[in-house]
């Protein structure tokens, strides 16, 4: 008795997984593509806007007639957690797909580049609208990132410390996963190019919630700027504390710290906190203010940053797929390296030749809990 | 900056103090490692939270959540999982909890997410001024909830009845039995016990670092348990003092090398001091 249950078991194990997959085909006339995004996890927010977004972006292309004669899009939708195993497991389910075309994904640099080796091997693209480590978007001829590098976010930050702000010394903290060190490498750099000093630079692993011994032993460096290399989470749990350590000093961040979720978990401790983007929600530009109206009306908060970048990689492959004339995996490719000033609302596009893009941002500030233009 | 650190040290070593002796208690009593304890600690962070969220944003209401929520926890965990094992297989004992522990944290991630929630500062005006450094009346009532929690239960252990019965469970819990103890109640209590101090800790390093989310426990877990180890795993004052000379090691040993290599530095510590001293600070000899 006991060895049939197990034998049962056994064939259960090795029977369920065929059956899954034995999902009906939908044999239609529609264009499937996958989004990769972090939709649980530490780095939510981000996820669910891009899912957001790029479902938005399609009700629009969708409304709009469609691509190449009328076709429309669906979308498959995974959920990385955050997490470059998980992301790279979603690779391979969507590059087993033969009715996917292209990918949009993932959030983090970290993810994107575990999952970019099975995009390459399958010859599929890989469009991240936020992964910027100088590495991702040349690792591969099929992966692309459409929010600038930090090579050249690292230098208009340090212009921004050291031109606007009259910082000398600056004292860096970073986290330190691939992103990170980048973010940390480009703008110290830059920095010290300039002129200015950096006085001291720390990391932490993600995770960490203690970060009162090593701001302490930043203060202790004699810095008149910080700079933190941060997500919003990690960056007002750093504040608060930097606080409560009656650290007076002038924090600065990259373009991840813009989120309303920074001031909502930040409260004082980060006001007057000096950040960029390359998109702002209150632009009057009028395609900005239909997203954010669209956007606002349909979730009941603003859209970031991010979420503009996700909404403009859904636009951008639509038009390479119409540019492309087909939807064969290759012809989108190389259709996609072909783009030049493709006005998105997070800046225009024109990819380099290692298929990242160089972009303008804009600087802001925290005032009485809100951003505003510095 | 030496004060500096000093006090962030102390102030991080009595959350680490809390957590290695609900690891003592269980160690003691069961010769078990309860690696649940830094999931109890999450358990303890969010019914606190929820408290000062939607019934009264009060710090010592909070507490009393917290622990009230630890002690719940750990009872069940007992009851359920842990007395149809004991005696049986040690090491199913303790695969058990680390089972248990990750049921707890996926299920606080699927019942509130895995981002991580505020909880708003409370006494962040600074109490005394040393040297240079502001304390804050927050950082003054965490160490005095600390000791007072830790005097508390040396009293417990050593003046009251139930505390004797503890301690002969702790000696022989099949003698302690022929004695006429009711060890399956005295067992139980002390889980219970080991979970309110966990739950204790929990909310304490909520309202320090002002962020609570369901993994908050793992790394806490880690190495309040290495504290554990440091003093003794059986003694409660070696838990003490294992706490809070970990978090003074860590915050020097960030200020001299690197905060990168903060979780190193405690555990190389620890490797080279049971090599020297495998029972530990305070610990019994075996045998």
């Amino acid at each position: 008795m006991r060895r049939l249950i197990v034998i049962l078991l056994l064939v259960s194990v090795a029977v369920l997984p065929v059956m899954a997959t034995g999902a009906p085909e939908v044999a239609d006339n529609t264009i499937h593509v996958a989004l990769s995004a972090p939709i649980t996890g530490d780095w939510s927010e981000y996820g669910v806007n891009f899912q957001r977004s790029v479902e938005m972006a399609i009700e629009k292309i969708n409304a709009d007639g469609g691509v190449l004669g009328g076709r429309t899009f669906r979308l498959s939708v995974g959920d990385t957690k955050g997490n470059p195993q998980e992301s790279a497991t979603l690779a391979q389910k969507w590059t087993s797909d033969d009715s996917i075309v292209a990918e949009i994904g993932a959030f983090s640099s970290s993810s994107s580049m575990a999952a970019q080796p099975i995009y390459d091997a399958a010859g599929m693209v890989q469009l991240s609208p936020t992964a910027s480590h100088s590495d991702y978007a040349k690792g591969s001829p099929w992966s692309f990132g459409i929010v600038g590098t930090q090579a050249g976010e690292g230098p208009f930050n340090a212009a921004f410390a050291y031109n606007d702000l009259g910082i000398r010394k600056i004292a860096v903290l970073h986290l330190n996963n691939d992103w990170g060190i980048d973010t940390a490498k480009y703008f110290s750099e830059a920095f010290e190019r300039l002129g200015g000093q950096v006085t001291g630079t720390e990391f932490y692993f993600d995770g960490e919630s203690d970060f009162t011994a090593v701001l302490t032993k930043l203060k202790d460096s004699d810095a008149d700027g910080l700079f933190i290399a941060s997500f919003y989470n990690d960056g007002a749990a750093i504040n608060i504390q930097r606080d409560r350590l009656n650290w007076d000093v002038t924090v600065l961040g990259p373009t991840s710290l813009y989120s309303p979720q920074l001031t909502a978990l930040g409260g004082d401790s980060v006001e007057g906190l000096f950040t960029a983007t390359g998109f702002f929600a209150e632009d009057p530009d009028p395609r900005v203010r239909e997203y954010v109206e669209t956007f606002t009306a349909k979730y009941g908060s603003p859209p970031n940053f991010h979420a503009a970048l996700a909404y403009d990689a859904m636009m951008l492959l639509a038009d390479a797929i119409e540019r492309a004339g087909s939807t064969d995996r290759q012809a989108i490719r190389d259709a996609l390296a072909q783009t030049a000033d493709f006005p998105g609302l997070a800046g225009t596009i024109t990819f380099t030749e290692r298929g990242d893009a160089n972009k303008g941002y804009s600087k802001l500030t925290i005032e009485n809990g809100r951003f505003i233009r510095y | 900056m030496f004060l500096q650190q000093l006090v962030n040290g102390i102030t991080q070593g009595s959350l680490f103090a809390l957590l290695a002796i609900s690891f003592a208690i269980v160690y003691g009593t069961l010769r078990l490692v309860n690696f649940a304890t830094g999931s109890i600690y999450m358990i303890g962070a969010f019914f606190g939270w929820m408290v000062v969220k939607f019934v009264i944003p009060n710090l010592f209401l909070a507490i009393f959540a917290g622990a009230l929520a630890g002690f719940v926890t750990g009872f069940i965990l007992e009851r359920f999982a842990f007395r149809a094992l004991r005696g049986v297989a040690r090491i199913a004992s303790l695969i058990c909890t680390i089972g248990f522990s990750w049921f707890l944290n996926e299920a606080m991630t699927v019942l509130f997410g895995a981002e991580r929630k505020s909880m708003p500062s409370f006494y962040s005006d600074t109490a005394f001024v040393l040297g240079d450094v502001g304390v804050s009346w927050l950082q003054v009532i965490l160490v005095v909830v600390a000791v007072v929690v830790l005097v508390s239960l040396q009293i417990l252990i050593y003046r009251t009845r139930i505390g004797l019965a503890i301690r002969a469970v702790s000696l022989d819990f099949k003698t302690a039995g022929l004695m006429g103890i009711p060890i399956d109640r005295v067992i139980s209590f002390t889980f219970s016990l080991a979970g309110a101090m966990a739950g204790i800790a929990g909310v304490l390093a909520s309202a320090y670092y002002n962020a609570i989310f369901p993994y908050m426990g793992n790394i806490a877990g880690l190495k309040s348990f290495s504290a554990a180890v440091f003093g003794g795993l059986t003694s409660i004052p070696g838990a003490i003092i294992g706490g809070y000379l970990l978090g003074l090691i860590e915050n020097f040993g960030v200020q001299v090398i690197s905060a990168g290599y903060r979780d190193i530095i405690g555990f190389v510590i620890l490797v080279i001091f049971l090599l020297v001293r495998p029972r530990g600070l305070l610990g019994r000899k075996s045998g």
